[in-house]
């Protein structure tokens, strides 16, 4: 499993790619920063396709719940906790 | 003269028709030439001809030897190989200039002007052409991508003919040559650059006016001529300056094909002593309105015949005209641009109607927000589009042609730093989901074949992955063994990016690469590089430079390649040569 450092290196690169962003380069993305309007400047479609990518890629399931989703969206590091969350129950739950 | 009649009309001898650096051809020789190839032509009513012709002349050879055998000519907007294929199926042949394209090449073609009999007599009844016969299927450009074909009768187009020499002829004068930039494949070549200069007796240029230099020696001193061209050539017409110096003779400038920025028709105006005369239509319309900007935004005024009002469903345009090819006389042609009508009569565009999208649900008019970009003080011109990409949501993205002062902050700083800087521009003024996504930044807004700034050539600056790892090609020539091509490295090019931050150069390997893509665009397929040998760098490559490519291939293996300045030939850059793997 990769390590906490290497998810959010997975993640910055998932949302270069996934948001098909120009002029970003994954590793300049800082991992504390706001994704949403100040920040990297992502905006509510942006979101939609993110939540998508990230279902797509590690099985995680996005709820429609907008508070707690503004947290998990809040940033690299939230969103990695959030994936290897998810990912650690679903490794207990198949144990 | 119509076109109708033109098959009636005496004979004018040796009186010139059309002219380029060779000389005149004569009344005579277009009669002779005519004949020569109508009467190879299959003449059964309904069959279509394919008609493409880079040489005006020989394109109003292959259109009346066509109407004279009763065809009716399909003029293809390119040569571009898919289109030609999907329409061979419904054609009966093909008259054009140049070799035979491969998708044809099972379809009977004739050369207008390489017939064998070509001493054949011009000897023919004097027959009038149908008014109501079909004469013409044209193409439109289509802003959504797909082109959709319009017939035109021969009445529709003399007669609109009629009306420009009404409108136009006093201030043309009986002997002014016509220069055209735009090809006759579309309306308003046709029209303008074929069938009015043939109905009034003004020669016509034979190749297409693409540089102002190519003006001195068709019209010697003060010889009288007028331009026909778009707004994005005339720009570049009005920069380079040398029209100014035979403004003398300029007696009129027409401007179709895309609205003319208020400014470039008070810069036009000074440098040829008049304003451009904007003339608005379309391919299903044809000319519909005219206007000359002086202060700038003059509402238009409508040509002779024509009735338009204001639908009320769409807000558009709608027109009623004798020039319009509608299923019906009388019928209304809704067009896609908003409109209002001043107490005149006259009225003023708004903008088009399918340039409002929506983003995530928001409206938004791709034209006011191509006002806000263009009033930033780094942006001298811009242009706005919708892009599809992978979810199917449109996102909007930006062309722009940076002032000289930003291009000198994008080699300082980097693209990055003007695209965020226009980003956070806009973002004071619009949603952020309608904020452009990804931007060029371009020298001037690309151009097609006809001059302008469609759609698609917008669409293509970001079909590569970003930013462009190519140069703009300006103007390419190609021979069995050999291409050249003029290019323009961009200040935005990927390969600058790392090279010496704050004055970047283009690296030599990249140079190379320019040069092998050219290599494998004349092979038709990527080449096998048996060796690369020779390389020389001779001179630094800035971005902004223009510059001639040449790549030649000696024999079936041994090729060689040169960059050097475009205007100064003995500037080299780069040069090489090498061999590819033999065929088996």
């Amino acid at each position: 499993m990769a390590s906490a450092d290497g998810l959010e290196a997975e993640i910055k690169a998932l949302i270069v790619e996934a948001l098909a962003l120009e002029d970003v380069q994954p590793e300049e993305i800082e991992t504390e920063a706001p994704l949403f309007v100040e920040g990297l400047g992502l905006d509510s479609i942006d979101a939609l396709e993110l939540a998508m990518a990230l279902e797509e890629r590690y099985g995680v399931a996005i709820e429609d719940d907008p508070d707690r989703n503004q947290k998990i969206f809040a940033s690299v590091s939230s969103l990695a906790a959030f994936v290897a969350d998810q990912r650690a129950g679903a490794e207990r739950a198949n144990a | 003269m119509g076109l109708s009649r033109w098959f009636e009309a005496a004979p004018r001898g040796d009186v010139s028709v059309a002219f380029d650096r060779e000389g005149e051809r004569s009344d005579a020789d277009l009669r002779r030439d005519v004949a020569a190839l109508a009467a190879v032509l299959p003449g059964e009513r309904g069959h279509d001809l394919l008609l493409h012709c880079e040489d005006a002349y020989a394109f109003a050879v292959g259109l009346l030897a066509i109407a004279r055998a009763g065809a009716r000519a399909v003029l293809a907007p390119s040569r571009q190989p898919g289109m030609l294929r999907e329409l061979a199926p419904q054609l009966h042949g093909a008259v054009l200039d140049g070799d035979v394209p491969e998708a044809l090449a099972t379809l009977p073609c004739w050369h207008p002007l390489e017939r064998a009999d070509a001493s054949a007599s011009c000897a023919w009844d004097a027959r009038r052409l149908d008014r109501d016969a079909p004469l013409a299927v044209l193409f439109t450009s289509g802003t959504t991508g797909e082109g959709r074909r319009v017939e035109k009768a021969v009445r529709h187009l003399e007669d609109e003919v009629v009306v420009l020499e009404e409108r136009f002829g006093a201030q043309l004068g009986p002997d002014a040559r016509i220069l055209a930039t735009v090809a006759p494949q579309h309306l308003y070549g046709l029209l303008f650059r074929v069938l009015w200069p043939l109905a009034s007796g003004r020669p016509f240029l034979r190749s297409a006016l693409l540089h102002p230099e190519e003006l001195a020696p068709h019209s010697s001193g003060d010889a009288p001529f007028a331009v026909v061209t778009t707004p994005v050539t005339l720009r570049h017409l009005v920069e380079r300056g040398d029209l100014a110096r035979r403004r003398a003779g300029c007696r009129a400038v027409f401007s179709s094909g895309g609205p003319l920025a208020a400014d470039l028709a008070r810069r036009a105006a000074d440098a040829l002593g008049g304003a451009p005369f904007e003339v608005y239509g379309s391919t299903e319309t044809g000319g519909v309105a005219v206007r000359q900007q002086q202060r700038g935004g003059e509402p238009w005024q409508l040509l002779r015949g024509v009735k338009a009002e204001i639908d009320p469903a769409s807000g558009c345009l709608a027109v009623r005209s004798p020039f319009a090819s509608t299923a019906q006389d009388g019928d209304r042609f809704v067009t896609g641009d908003r409109a209002a009508f001043t107490d005149t009569g006259e009225f003023a565009l708004l903008g088009r109607a399918d340039r409002v999208i929506k983003v995530g649900e928001k409206r938004l008019s791709l034209p006011d927000m191509e006002e806000r970009v263009r009033a930033h003080p780094s942006v001298a011109d811009a242009a706005l589009l919708a892009l599809e990409k992978g979810s199917g949501e449109p996102r909007v993205a930006a062309v722009v042609v940076p002032t000289a002062a930003a291009w000198d902050a994008v080699a300082a700083d980097g693209r990055r730093a003007l695209a965020k800087t226009l980003t956070e521009h806009l973002a004071a003024h619009f949603e952020r989901v309608l904020v452009p996504r990804a931007w060029r930044f371009v020298a001037a807004l690309p151009i097609d074949a006809q001059g302008k700034s469609s759609q698609e050539t917008l669409r293509a600056l970001f079909a590569a992955e970003s930013p462009p790892d190519a140069p703009e090609r300006l103007a390419a020539a190609r021979s069995e063994r050999a291409l050249q091509a003029r290019l323009r490295i961009p200040w935005d090019l990927a390969y600058l990016d790392g090279h010496f931050a704050g004055n970047p150069v283009v690296a030599g390997a990249a140079q190379v690469h320019f040069a092998m893509a050219a290599l494998a665009e004349l092979l038709g397929a990527p080449p096998a590089l048996a060796s690369l040998e020779a390389l020389k760098f001779h001179d630094v490559l800035l971005p902004g430079q223009e510059v001639a490519l040449r790549v030649e291939c000696e024999d079936d293996v041994r090729f060689r390649y040169s960059l050097a300045d475009a205007d100064r030939p003995q500037r080299l850059f780069a040069s090489g040569r090498g061999r590819l793997e033999p065929r088996r």
